[in-house]
């Protein structure tokens, strides 16, 4: 699609808030506008990057389970995370990399309950890793908010 | 909206038997009231023979909202605080019938000459900052002072003792996230369990905590007075520091946990905090409340992002709450755990 799916939120946030926003009378109008005009923001940004986002994460998931099925002492939880760990996303379609990803993340919550309550000598470490693919997916789905007022 | 003039005219006639012609104009619906609709309006009416007018602000229930929350504890909150002495407005009539505007609502008197700052925008008091900051952290040291009993705020609210404020907050908070997640919540889940796993040492006392106290949620005039503290929709009994972690968390400071909403720097409000509440921001239970507050804050995320999903509410702010908010506070409470974490495995 040419101009660019982004080019065009970015174009739709300048008349919403150029053109639009001032020729309201109402307080409210104003303020939905205004909402939705950052919300064209941070769709841009996300629409760009929303795959890339959610495969790069499930990837790390996969990963932390393959080691982590390795380190556990909980043969059923280990074997459910080597299972999670062979998959792959077959589709790049937003809805199915986010499906896996929710599946993951399900699967993830059970894993970081399992290591925190543990004392072994590889929890710490587990724990770190688990951490750090968390820390990742939350600074890779930071979206960036401009000082607008 | 259309018809609410005429029905709120009819309401007031009602409630003032004594004056006659009452007229409301000028209706505006507020933005930003995610918990109630706020209409701002000005009522005249004839008394005596004498014209007579007031600006006022309506509160009514909305169809769907942030936050499920009761009107009758927000109003009594007003009632509470209004003869004190504190900025907040005179309240005027509380309606739980129907008839009158299909949903409850309430009514008090509209503060004029006066903003309200924006969480969004890095510098929202300019050079009023240092002035405001001092006072919006010497009242609420004043609301967790107030005798939660002589004011009456203790009305129509269970009792509770300080050991016991942390879970009540926790669990109910826990619920929300448990029946609105749309999707696993793998940071609101570790943060619960890290709560539960270090608790706080008891409330210091038991005070009013406004639930929402922060930038946003006050206004000032052009001489930098705070004139008014709204929105005490999500008041209730507990621990005083739980308002100090909510005015303090990053989302309200453009994410500067340094300058907590964009006033003063954080340990001269945490100082003004307790010379007025006589109390102490002790650290560790502090630290406790923040994390906590941030994980509330995820719960009314994630409750908005379910309102607007499920087609309950398509207000536009419950979709860029759940979306800009959520990630504020998905990263904070990230990078918080995981040295807490961390430091606890040494």
């Amino acid at each position: 699609m040419k101009p660019e799916v982004t080019t065009v939120m970015h174009g739709y946030v300048g008349t919403l808030f150029g053109s639009i926003l001032p020729n309201l009378n109402s307080e409210y109008s104003m303020g939905d506008t205004g909402l939705m005009a950052m919300s064209f923001m941070m769709m841009a940004q996300e629409f760009d990057r929303a795959a890339e986002i959610r495969l790069q994460e499930n990837e790390d998931m996969r990963a932390l389970f393959a080691h982590a099925a390795e380190e556990i002492d909980n043969e059923p939880l280990a074997k459910r995370l080597r299972e999670a760990a062979s998959g792959a996303d077959a589709s790049l379609r937003v809805s199915a990399l986010t499906k896996a990803n929710d599946e993951l993340k399900a699967l993830l919550i059970e894993l970081h309950e399992y290591v925190e309550a543990s004392s072994a000598k590889w929890a710490p470490e587990l724990e770190m890793r688990i951490w750090s693919v968390l820390c990742a997916g939350v600074e890779r789905r930071k979206l960036d908010f401009p000082k607008l007022f | 909206m259309s018809d609410i003039p005429s029905r709120f005219a009819a309401y007031l006639q009602h409630k003032m038997p004594h004056v006659s012609d009452v007229v409301v104009s000028d209706l505006s619906r507020i933005y930003g009231g995610a918990s109630r609709e706020t209409y701002r309006l000005n009522a005249t009416w004839n008394e005596g023979g004498a014209a007579k007018s007031r600006a006022l602000i309506l509160r009514r229930d909305p169809v769907a909202s942030l936050i499920e929350t009761e009107r009758d504890i927000e109003f009594n909150a007003y009632r509470a605080f209004h003869p004190t002495g504190l900025p907040v407005p005179e309240p005027l009539f509380l309606e739980t019938e129907l008839t009158w505007l299909d949903r409850p609502f309430f009514v008090m008197e509209q503060i004029l000459d006066s903003a309200a700052g924006s969480a969004f925008n890095a510098d929202p008091y300019g050079e009023h900052a240092a002035k405001i900051g001092e006072q919006f952290w010497t009242q609420l040291g004043q609301i967790a002072k107030a005798d939660v009993k002589a004011i009456g705020f203790d009305k129509n609210l269970d009792p509770i003792a300080p050991e016991d404020c942390w879970h009540v907050e926790l669990d109910k908070w826990e619920k929300v996230i448990n029946e609105d997640e749309l999707c696993p919540q793998p940071i609101a889940r570790a943060a619960i369990r890290w709560l539960r796993r270090n608790p706080p040492t008891p409330a210091e006392r038991i005070s009013v905590v406004h639930g929402d106290y922060r930038t946003g949620n006050f206004m000032f005039n052009s001489e930098g007075r705070i004139t008014a503290i709204l929105d005490w929709e999500m008041c209730h009994l507990g621990d005083p520091l739980e308002d100090v972690a909510w005015a303090a968390d990053p989302l309200w400071a453009f994410q500067n946990p340094e300058r907590p909403g964009g006033m003063i720097p954080r340990a001269e409000a945490l100082a003004l905090w307790e010379k007025a509440s006589g109390l102490k921001a002790d650290p560790k239970r502090l630290q406790w409340w923040e994390i906590f507050n941030s994980l509330k804050g995820l719960a009314i995320w994630i409750s908005a992002g379910k309102e607007y999903e499920t087609g309950a509410s398509r207000e536009p702010i419950l979709a860029f709450s759940s979306w800009y908010c959520t990630d504020v506070h998905n990263r904070v409470l990230a990078e918080k755990l995981s040295m807490l974490n961390a430091e606890g495995r040494q």
